[in-house]
């Protein structure tokens, strides 16, 4: 895969993951601290987590074409990373009260089910165009002479 | 080289004939050429070499700076480069879906998310091969006759 490309990928990666983290922030501080009133620079708060989270992950580039397998384990890298970098952000928040383990907890899982949706979301997508390329596959290979 | 065109009747049998001082690797190509346009091309197994159908090949794939023909059951090495195989045989319905690789899309059984956009092509030998992104946009070209 060419740098261009993968930049893309992260791009969308990014815009995806600041929607899913604003959901997150929405429930999260719902459940834990409903009465917190924050200012305009609050609004910059998923942008900022997003950018955080997707730039340990270009630690993950290969130039060469990776197998499914290799693919699946860069997968898992990315998460560890961005696990990692959101953890690091809560311990070294002061408006985080990292003393409950409730709370890193719900940070830890929100993380793990926010990658995970935004790759279900990608794969979804990705198969609904692989059933358009059987479809056209299969009208290719009729107009061929073979069924 | 000169090049000479002799018409012959139809009661005669249409042949190519090479004459040459040595036989070169230019010589060679122009050979293979010959027989890629008739549907065959010259494979190397065990320093032997073998003609092969065109349509008998599920693929090509350049690995270590060598190019190799892989049918149903059989891997043949091949002189030619993966770009060069790309232009003679574009009108067989072969395409090219990664760097290093020229896929027959008449030995695809089914196609594949492979996650991170791109997709595997499972072929009639039940083997997968990977679809680079870079690619995609071809094949769908390329299956819709666009």
């Amino acid at each position: 895969m060419s740098f261009k490309q993968f930049f893309i990928e992260k791009l969308s990666l990014f815009f995806m993951l600041t929607t899913l983290i604003t959901i997150a922030i929405f429930v999260i501080g719902s459940a834990f601290d409903a009465e917190a009133r924050f200012g305009y620079e609050a609004m910059l708060a998923p942008l900022r987590y997003a950018a955080c989270c997707v730039l340990p992950t270009f630690a993950t580039y290969s130039k060469r074409e990776l197998k499914k397998k290799e693919l699946i384990a860069r997968m898992a890298l990315e998460l560890v990373l961005i696990e990692a970098v959101m953890l690091f952000f809560a311990f070294t928040s002061p408006v985080i009260d990292t003393s409950r383990i409730s709370v890193v907890l719900v940070i830890a899982g929100s993380v793990l089910i926010i990658y995970t949706m935004a790759r279900l979301f990608s794969w979804l997508r990705e198969s609904a165009e692989a059933r358009v390329l059987n479809e056209d596959l299969q009208r290719f290979r009729q107009l061929h002479g073979q069924k | 080289m000169d090049v000479e065109i002799e018409q012959v009747g139809r009661e005669k049998k249409e042949q190519v004939l090479i004459r040459c001082h040595a036989v070169t690797e230019e010589v060679r190509e122009i050979a293979a050429f010959v027989k890629s346009r008739q549907g065959r091309l010259t494979g190397m197994k065990d320093s032997r070499q073998y003609e092969i159908a065109v349509s008998d090949i599920y693929y090509f794939e350049s690995v270590d700076g060598k190019t190799f023909l892989y049918t149903k059951e059989q891997v043949y090495e091949t002189a030619y480069r993966i770009y060069e195989l790309e232009s003679m045989l574009r009108s067989k319905n072969f395409l090219r879906v990664s760097k290093s690789m020229l896929l027959n899309l008449m030995k695809i059984r089914s196609i594949q998310s492979a996650l991170n956009g791109r997709f595997a092509a499972v072929l009639l030998s039940g083997e997968e091969v990977i679809i680079s992104r870079n690619y995609v946009k071809g094949l769908k070209a390329a299956l819709r006759g666009e």
